[in-house]
């Protein structure tokens, strides 16, 4: 799970010297929110479409005369100097991280100085549907609770292993004093693995329970 | 017409005041039937006019026959009512041991042309048993003894048949029969609708017609004559196609010359085939209490795909529905048609060959499943999908063809989660979408709305079709993130050309009625409407019934009785009333008997279809 391998290479940039009005130009064409500002292929900062509009609230009313208005000045002027990186090498973990503990929307993967992408938000929830399988066809969801004992998990898997089920995705979290399973396992009978897991004992919690 | 219907019997006095009416006006009779009177010369009558019996067995008899919904009299006007002004002169009923005959003469503008005699008469349905048959259950027979029209005539023959089995059906019978012997008859007769009363009589037919195409080296494919479904497919059976018959002095037809049949005549395969088989004995359902016909497609041959024990899928399920459906007096107003096996070609519209290779080769190998753990196979599996296809196929051409108003597909393995290339969720062939794309091919229906019902999302119809802005998918069902096959979120509504043409309506675990029907009405029906479909065809599962285990809604059989009542609505209003139901899922035999059968009589028309499933 790295960086590099999530992120979008070659990503659409800008440079200091072009307007604001271009870089709205791009970022409404291709519906994005941010655009890494390079001076050749080295990053130089980064402006999104929240600076744009800061700038714009700001701009005295067009009729006060003498004032260059908003959509003729420089990206360069407007941009954030003092770049959050990242590094292919880093891990999504890390990427998640900061862009939740910061409320970033996205950050520019640099290589030493050279700019090699970027990862957004939205790319991270791309790696949770790929890694939960949500978009998988043939599955279901179940849930199991289990005591906070490894041995508990085996036998789970163990049991769906004796009936030939396929476990497409396995979550473990911890909920109250026990562990929850979420599974998403590959059959359209449900209902047997169900009544089957109970029968040997699991506790296998009616939907309600999880709705919330 | 005067338009007439009879909800209540009458009381004995009306009946007996009807009676000495007609004795009054010297029209009732007794008939004494005897086997040995010949047949005389142009009467065809096979019974003596004989004494009255008693009046007790008169009231009897009425009322075992006609249950006291109608009086002798206006029953005997309603049977001589004009029409395009023929009249029935020395028109009479006689009463015999165990039926009531109707005789009469029929005369246009003063000249005589013809003459008809009726039986009617009841006999024991051998689905309902000998208790039933002595509470009066029994099934209630119209038969057409003779009729003999001038050639002019034919037209009134249809009109006057038309007015009858409206008649006939509000007074409770059950059928027609007649014994097809006239030349033109046999094909007169197989073209208002009447089959062939003994079936092996119909499957010699069909032989005898493969056996005439085969020497005469005609070019007719056998899937073609595989598809004959009734005698009256063989009556509209290749019209583009003509050939010779041979017409002898007595106007009796032949397809070989001889020295009798000489005078020869260019007429289209069916029914120069038709006029020149051997007698047969015909019958035609008369629709009792229901104002639409509907088929039911369903073979044995349904039964021998044989998932492992315990496995949902299993064909007790569909042993169950179909011993319900045989039960009652359902049996007797539904069109019961049988399923063909389809031409690789049509199958191959939806999966590429490479993909029916494997299943075949997965299924000849021996292997216990197929692509998935879900996908439990038996010797006959292969067979048994393609027959499943073929199923909606012949329901596809039953009510493409005007056999039939709707029909339902009682098919199995079911077929919506099967994709061109996957099998998954007990399904191997999506019958549904060969059934669909077999309709626009052979028949042309442009625009096809599918609807699926069943409690999963029919992913494998979905995938097949979101991309064809003609055939709309819509599903309604249980929540993906709760239930298999984990697709059909709101948000997928179509892709490319098809974006637009793909609706799904997800809905929480523990749904019932009330919310179900009222997003099946906000969402759906407008859809319906405004997409005006050329055919509607329903992947009906019944497994969204609070009773089924395999998932977790709670619908009961209003649910389904409504939905289907709506879509007949819809269908109606914009094709004809055409309809393909096909059974998915439902894996609670009794939930599955009880939905379906209530769905059954619902796509009948009938108005209480929910008490009498109940029953």
């Amino acid at each position: 799970m790295y960086v590099g391998r999530r992120m979008t290479a070659k990503p659409i940039t800008v440079s200091p010297e072009d307007t604001i009005a271009q870089a709205g130009y791009l970022l409404k064409k291709h519906r994005i929110h941010h655009l890494p500002v390079v001076r050749g292929d080295e990053l130089a900062g980064i402006v999104t479409d929240t600076d744009i509009r800061n700038t714009a609230l700001k701009e005295p009313p067009a009729d006060s005369g003498g004032e260059i208005l908003v959509k003729e000045r420089t990206v360069g002027e407007i941009m954030t100097r003092d770049v959050v990186t990242m590094n292919p090498w880093d891990t999504i973990e890390d990427a998640l991280l900061v862009l939740h503990r910061r409320r970033f929307g996205a950050l520019p993967v640099v290589d030493g100085r050279k700019l090699v992408g970027i990862i957004t938000k939205t790319d991270i929830l791309a790696a949770f549907i790929d890694t939960l399988r949500i978009e998988g066809i043939g599955g279901v969801r179940i849930e199991v609770l289990l005591p906070r004992d490894p041995a508990y998990l085996l036998r789970l898997i163990g049991t769906l292993g004796e009936m030939k089920i396929e476990i497409r995705s396995l979550v473990l979290s911890p909920f109250r004093e026990e562990l929850v399973a979420f599974l998403r396992i590959g059959t359209i009978d449900v209902a047997s693995v169900k009544a089957r897991l109970r029968e040997s004992g699991f506790k296998v919690p009616e939907l309600e329970d999880f709705l919330g | 017409m005067e338009k007439r219907t009879f909800p209540h019997p009458l009381p004995r006095r009306e009946i007996e005041k009807g009676f000495e009416i007609l004795i009054g006006e010297n029209r009732l009779f007794g008939a004494e039937l005897n086997v040995d009177i010949i047949k005389k010369e142009n009467t065809g009558k096979k019974f003596l006019v004989s004494k009255l019996p008693s009046r007790r067995k008169l009231l009897s008899i009425w009322a075992l026959l006609f249950r006291d919904l109608v009086s002798p009299a206006d029953f005997l006007a309603l049977l001589s009512a004009e029409i395009q002004e023929f009249e029935h002169r020395e028109k009479m009923l006689l009463v015999g041991k165990d039926r009531i005959i109707y005789d009469t003469q029929i005369v246009h503008a003063g000249e005589h042309v013809g003459e008809m005699t009726l039986f009617f008469l009841s006999e024991m349905d051998r689905n309902l048993g000998l208790l039933d048959y002595l509470r009066g259950r029994r099934r209630r027979i119209v038969y057409i003894d003779h009729i003999r029209l001038s050639q002019q005539s034919s037209g009134y023959a249809s009109s006057l048949f038309r007015h009858y089995e409206e008649l006939f059906r509000d007074i409770g019978f059950h059928q027609f029969r007649l014994s097809a012997s006239l030349s033109v008859g046999k094909y007169y007769w197989a073209k208002e609708g009447f089959d062939c009363l003994d079936r092996d009589e119909f499957q010699r037919m069909k032989e005898n017609l493969r056996e005439y195409v085969k020497a005469r080296e005609l070019p007719v494919a056998q899937v073609d004559i595989d598809r004959l479904n009734h005698a009256y497919d063989i009556a509209l059976f290749r019209r583009d196609l003509k050939v010779p018959t041979f017409r002898n002095a007595a106007g009796y037809y032949s397809l070989e010359k001889n020295e009798w049949h000489q005078e020869e005549q260019k007429v289209p395969l069916g029914k120069a085939f038709l006029l020149s088989t051997k007698p047969w004995d015909g019958y035609k359902i008369i629709y009792t209490n229901t104002p639409r016909k509907t088929g039911v497609i369903y073979s044995p041959g349904y039964l021998e795909h044989r998932p492992r024990a315990g496995h949902p899928e299993s064909h007790r399920r569909l042993e169950k529905l179909v011993k319900a459906i045989r039960k009652d007096d359902l049996q007797g107003s539904l069109v019961f048609l049988e399923p063909y096996v389809p031409d690789l070609g049509v199958i191959e519209k939806v999966h590429p060959a490479g993909y029916l290779e494997s299943f075949r080769n997965g299924v000849r190998s021996g292997k216990k499943t197929f692509a998935t753990g879900d996908c439990s196979i038996s010797e006959a599996s292969y067979d048994v999908a393609l027959l499943a296809a073929g199923g909606v196929m012949a329901g596809v051409d039953a009510v493409l063809n005007g056999r039939v108003q709707n029909v339902f597909c009682a098919v199995r393995p079911p077929g919506h989660h099967a994709g061109r290339e996957s099998a998954m969720g007990f399904c191997f062939l999506n019958n549904v979408a060969v059934g669909a794309l077999y309709a626009r091919a052979v028949y042309g229906a442009e625009r096809i709305f599918i609807l699926d019902w069943d409690v999963h999302h029919g992913n494998g119809t979905q995938e097949i079709f979101e991309e064809d802005p003609r055939t709309y998918f819509c599903s309604i069902h249980e929540h993906p993130t709760f239930c298999f096959p984990g697709t059909g979120r709101r948000m997928d509504r179509g892709k490319g050309e098809g974006k637009g043409f793909t609706l799904n309506i997800p809905v929480r675990p523990r749904t019932a009625d009330e919310e179900f029907l009222d997003l099946f009405e906000r969402e759906i029906i407008p859809e319906v409407e405004t997409f005006r479909p050329d055919l509607i065809m329903i992947s009906a599962g019944f497994d969204a019934h609070k009773d089924d285990p395999i998932a977790d809604l709670e619908l009961t059989e209003r649910s389904f009785v409504h939905m289907t009542r709506r879509i007949c609505e819809m269908a109606d209003r914009h094709c004809q009333g055409r309809i393909v139901s096909v059974l998915e899922g439902g894996y609670n035999g009794s939930s599955l008997t009880s939905s379906a059968v209530a769905h059954l009589k619902t796509l009948q028309g009938r108005s209480e279809p929910c008490t009498s499933a109940e029953e």
